[in-house]
């Protein structure tokens, strides 16, 4: 029994089990991906030889009890992030809480970048804004600093990629979809709504539809 | 490899080596650098005299240059697929490459290659073979309708115009629609809260909304004050005199027969009256105007004191004691005495 305590993988599994769900979730808070390094480093710490079996344990509590994935959308750095495993339907509201105004603004620039092939200069992006009373060089009701939201906060956040374009001078950035996008948002659902706006037949985007069925059927897939 | 090719300003010895034409260099040549390294230039040996023309090839570096700039700062034409600009660049670029013998021009050259290159890409992303093109304006027109947008009457409708306003929760209306297109874990929250309060800020904003009306406010206070309190003092010191003045009256009339308490604090009609007689009453009886004692068959009586009887500073044996009454035994109490007129006649205004 002395040898029992003294063994670093005396301590509950499942009371680790736990403190990482925990940990996972209040990251998730903020939708900033997390990395299996920080997950060491608070949780797990010197019981590194089961880390693989509190992941596995977690990533099934997360399926059976919440609903959610733990995805992870940087296979080399090991970063991960929370989705919800439930296809929201529609007609039915995804959430009691009013909309987040920054879900609204996520999805126009997205879209934009989608709709026009998955790179985009960022003046597209701005200029796009501009028509929609957002002017990234003025201080906005609800977004406050809009410039700030869409190149640090949804970067980090890796819903977008804001890359420098190369030999460009002065320097241009171009946006991509970021990894968490990739994981998180239908193409097919936001080509649909698209379609829904301009009153048009989502098929009638050939590209984008066929991408965007692609996407769906390997994703559904995983 | 190359490194074996050196260059520093001041030295014009170095032998350039066997690297003629591209592969030399990897840093890409600023124009601006070249200007200064002109005149610099070692003349490679074992290169004839023809190619190591430094007017020559001042000539070639200054075209590429005029090129690279041509290609950078006409970008947006340059991209237009309506024309074919890139592919006079590179036409241009092809003819002066023919005349290029050493690697300070070729690598002029594999800059403007770079240029071209990331153009070509770019340009050709446009191309959509086939589908609708989308159009990130008419894009923008329809999420504004969406969003509810109220457009002033007098808009003259042209694009670009910026008239009309979003009215409130726009964009959480564009925000719930679109919330179906993401797949996003709802956030972690604690249902009860945490017990992380804090305290601190609500105080010092109480402070500072107190400060300011409180100069204004003095002079009008204090006589508020008083009255409100003397309103209160008033209606009860009142009450508690006239049932004095009942129970005086009644002494009066008849002065030996005594006056059974329950009888007495008791309204056979109201249970709440009699509650307040009771309470009246103790007012009385705790300020030595009245004294409660108990008669032969033990049962309490009340009768007024004495003026002389009274002796300030109570001398008086004194005994404290709790009364109580609920609905039940108010109503036994008035059967078993048979009750049936309060002897304190309600008050024929009520006060307040």
């Amino acid at each position: 029994n002395k040898n029992k305590k003294k063994s670093p993988l005396w301590c509950s599994r499942s009371k680790m089990t736990g403190l990482q769900q925990i940990f996972i979730l209040i990251k998730d808070q903020k939708k900033i991906p997390i990395r299996r390094a920080d997950i060491g480093k608070h949780v797990i710490k010197e019981y590194k030889a089961i880390y693989i079996e509190i992941m596995n344990r977690v990533c099934r509590k997360f399926d059976q009890v919440f609903g959610l994935k733990l995805v992870e959308i940087d296979p080399k750095n090991h970063i991960y992030i929370l989705i919800n495993k439930l296809e929201p339907i529609h007609g039915e509201p995804v959430s009691m809480r009013p909309g987040n105004p920054k879900t609204g603004l996520l999805f126009v620039i997205l879209s934009v970048i989608f709709m026009k092939g998955g790179v985009i200069k960022e003046n597209l992006v701005w200029n796009t804004l501009k028509k929609l009373r957002v002017d990234p060089g003025e201080k906005h009701e609800e977004f406050g600093d809009v410039k700030k939201v869409v190149t640090d906060e949804f970067v980090r956040q890796k819903y977008l990629e804001y890359v420098k374009i190369p030999h460009t001078e002065p320097v241009e950035y171009e946006f991509r979809w970021g990894l968490r996008a990739e994981k998180e948002v239908s193409k097919l659902k936001l080509l649909k709504f698209v379609g829904e706006l301009f009153d048009q037949d989502p098929q009638s985007w050939t590209q984008q539809f066929r991408e965007a069925s692609a996407t769906e059927t390997s994703s559904q897939r995983s | 490899m190359s490194d074996s090719k050196r260059r520093s300003r001041g030295n014009q010895e170095e032998s350039a080596g066997t690297s003629n034409g591209l592969g030399g260099r990897n840093r890409p040549e600023r124009p601006g650098d070249m200007a200064d390294e002109d005149d610099i230039g070692a003349g490679p040996s074992g290169i004839s005299e023809e190619d190591d023309d430094p007017t020559r090839r001042r000539e070639i570096r200054s075209k590429y240059r005029d090129l690279i700039n041509q290609v950078q700062q006409n970008r947006e034409d340059m991209l237009n697929p309506a024309n074919n600009k890139l592919t006079d660049v590179l036409e241009e670029a092809n003819k002066l490459f023919a005349n290029v013998r050493q690697a300070r021009e070729a690598a002029l050259d594999a800059q403007l290659l770079v240029l071209a290159t990331d153009l070509g890409k770019e340009k050709a992303s446009q191309l959509h073979a086939e589908g609708s093109a989308f159009d990130p304006s008419a894009f923008a027109e329809h999420l504004l309708s969406f969003m509810g947008l109220n457009r002033l009457e007098d808009e003259s409708g042209q694009d670009g115009n910026l008239e009309g306003y979003l009215p409130q929760g726009a964009w959480q209306r564009l925000a719930k629609r679109s919330e179906y297109c993401f797949k996003t874990a709802p956030s972690f929250h604690y249902m009860l809260g945490s017990f992380l309060a804090e305290p601190p800020p609500p105080r010092q904003r109480v402070e500072r909304q107190r400060k300011v009306p409180s100069k204004e406010a003095k002079r009008i206070m204090p006589t508020q004050l008083k009255k409100m309190e003397e309103s209160h003092q008033e209606a009860t010191e009142k009450e508690v005199e006239r049932i004095l003045g009942c129970l005086q009256s009644y002494f009066a009339d008849d002065s030996e027969e005594p006056i059974s308490y329950y009888e007495f604090v008791i309204d056979p009609n109201s249970f709440s009256r009699t509650v307040e007689n009771i309470f009246h009453t103790s007012f009385l009886i705790r300020d030595g105007l009245v004294r409660m004692y108990m008669d032969t068959d033990g049962l309490p009586c009340i009768a007024p004191v004495e003026e002389g009887e009274m002796e300030p500073g109570g001398a008086v044996v004194r005994h404290q004691c709790v009364i109580s009454i609920n609905q039940e035994s108010w109503r036994e109490i008035i059967d078993a005495f048979d009750i049936k007129e309060a002897l304190i006649p309600a008050p024929e205004v009520l006060s307040q």
